[in-house]
């Protein structure tokens, strides 16, 4: 399988759409384009084959479930991830022969993203440099003090010459990589064996990776060491009870609530006023 | 007297979408949302003032350094909105005041909207999303794309308004101490999900096989049809440990999470070295 020159124009355009800072903005394209498991669904169907397309997406998620990006510090690409490493995964699984449903392909998955992922952070630093030369431009519009400029430029500014950026580092090396991605895969087979030592290293990279990408959110949620209970709570009811991710959520909705309550009380607050303005405070969060 | 000037809903409108979509369209490490910011309150400012010098002035007050979670960001934006429409009817509102507020908030709304949107809220939607896609199923990325974007679509919306009717008091019930139960049972959610990700999603196994004993991954946790909640030491025992090895390379030895990938990778080689690690492929 090979990836046409139209298929690989849109996947470059979807990776302008998909990165921080992208032309999709930042709800519709980072947190929605960006995210591998969408964009193993849009992969998936640019590619024609939705299947293994999210298939891969949901491997590489695991790895960058909680990719946060405090105060602008990434440690991977999305748009890197999902839009040159779900395609290159996808063809190294066909070219490898692998059952697309296998735990081995999800580790072929996982690590090619990841390595993918950090490669491309070197593209995050090259848009947003190039975003220094508009910004330039909008502050001398800044500077004129004439109202007609600053209202002419400002949204061209915000809006529009970022895309030459984006031409630049997201839709061409997109281009480039998932062009040239079949013989890649085929000179992998060629000269890196199954049963050799590379090989069998980058699979287990790609099953230990998802660890990292949990690891990061814990860091965001486990304050203090009990917090650690919390956690394996919700890792013994999927391993030991096998629930599935919705019955873990309501369970886990069932004892935060418990929680909450609890919380209120210490407050010394009574329960009727505090979840009148509990309700509030809900809405606002999302 | 003369009448009170006031924004209209169309520009207040067409404020918020500019923020809501082009927050981050045009980052740089030095002015990361600032030209977002300033195409936000562009046509607020062309509304409220009359002459072009005042329309200048005011909106160079919002040409500074800004920052912060993009979604529950908008509550900000609302807010100046608000702060701005006051200073257009005479009320003493400096740049200082303004710019002090911004950079007040900016920092705790990041803290907030990061661990509850993108630390709880993504993570708990993806997991579910992961959840609906076995077998290739495009359920869970169309469940991810629906629910996230009708939850941001009214969400952000609901914090601009909130931010421009209620001004600073909407900023409280956000940061102050009494939302602390609410966030911290949130939190609690977010981390129990993901405990169940951590063992649903990774798969680690192990190829030693100990002498006299038999296989170490039968020993950790074994699972049969008359058993099926199984018997050993601990399920999956071996994702844990690696979770909670990278957490503790990444909190407590300040390891950046590029760094722990690449020590991950060493780990590989040499358990694949030792025979620890083997995934048992061939062409």
């Amino acid at each position: 399988m090979s990836i046409s020159v139209f298929q690989a124009a849109l996947l470059g355009l979807f990776a302008c759409l998909a990165s921080l800072p992208g032309m999709g903005g930042t709800t519709i394209g980072n947190y929605t384009l960006g995210r591998p498991l969408v964009g193993g669904l849009v992969v998936g169907l640019i590619l024609g084959d939705v299947s293994t397309g999210i298939i891969v997406g949901a491997a590489i998620q695991v790895v960058y479930i909680a990719l946060v990006t405090p105060g602008g510090a990434v440690s991977a690409d999305v748009r890197a991830v999902t839009y040159i490493g779900i395609p290159l995964s996808i063809l190294a699984i066909q070219g490898q022969g692998l059952d697309p449903m296998s735990a081995e392909a999800a580790s072929l998955a996982a690590a090619l993203g990841a390595a993918v992922g950090t490669l491309g952070t070197v593209l995050y630093y090259g848009t947003a440099t190039i975003n220094l030369v508009w910004q330039g431009i909008g502050w001398k519009a800044m500077e004129t003090g004439d109202w007609k400029t600053i209202k002419r430029q400002i949204p061209l500014v915000d809006f529009v010459y970022p895309w030459v950026g984006h031409i630049l580092f997201s839709f061409i090396p997109t281009f480039v990589i998932c062009m040239a991605g079949s013989q890649m895969v085929q000179v992998m087979k060629d000269y890196l064996p199954m049963d050799g030592v590379a090989m069998k290293t980058l699979f287990t990279v790609g099953s230990l990776l998802p660890a990292v990408g949990i690891a990061i959110l814990c860091k965001q949620v486990v304050t203090k060491p009990l917090d650690w209970l919390t956690f394996a709570f919700g890792f013994t009811l999927a391993a030991v009870l096998h629930c599935n991710l919705i019955a873990s959520a309501i369970i886990a909705c069932f004892f935060a609530l418990i929680n909450y309550e609890i919380q209120q009380a210490k407050f010394g607050r009574p329960a009727i006023a505090a979840s009148a303005t509990g309700d509030d405070e809900e809405e606002e969060d999302i | 007297m003369a009448d009170l000037k006031k924004t209209t809903d169309a520009t207040r409108n067409k404020s918020y979408w500019r923020w809501a979509y082009g927050n981050l369209t045009c980052f740089s490490q030095e002015h990361m949302q600032t030209f977002g910011y300033l195409a936000a309150m562009l046509p607020i400012v062309d509304e409220l003032y009359d002459d072009d010098a005042e329309k200048v002035e005011a909106l160079s007050t919002y040409s500074t350094f800004f920052n912060t979670e993009p979604q529950l960001g908008s509550l900000v934006v609302g807010l100046t909105v608000g702060l701005e429409e006051a200073r257009a009817n005479g009320d003493d509102i400096d740049d200082e005041t303004i710019n002090g507020i911004r950079a007040g908030l900016m920092g705790p709304l990041a803290g907030l909207g990061d661990s509850i949107i993108v630390g709880t809220l993504i993570p708990i939607l993806l997991g579910i999303g992961l959840g609906l896609s076995t077998g290739g199923s495009p359920l869970g990325a169309i469940f991810y794309i629906v629910v996230w974007n009708a939850l941001m679509f009214f969400g952000m919306r609901f914090a601009y308004d909130k931010g421009y009717e209620l001004g600073g008091s909407a900023v409280e019930a956000l940061v102050g101490p009494e939302s602390n139960a609410l966030r911290s049972s949130i939190v609690m959610i977010g981390t129990m999900v993901i405990g169940a990700v951590a063992a649903t999603w990774i798969s680690i196994n192990t190829a030693l096989v100990l002498p006299g004993v038999g296989s170490l991954n039968d020993v950790l946790w074994t699972t049969s049809d008359t058993n099926v909640f199984g018997s050993g030491i601990f399920p999956k025992l071996l994702n844990f440990v690696f979770v909670y090895l990278c957490w503790w390379l990444m909190t407590k030895k300040k390891i950046s999470p590029t760094m722990v990938m690449l020590i991950l990778v060493g780990v590989a080689l040499v358990g694949v070295l030792v025979g620890f690690f083997n995934p048992g492929l061939s062409y």
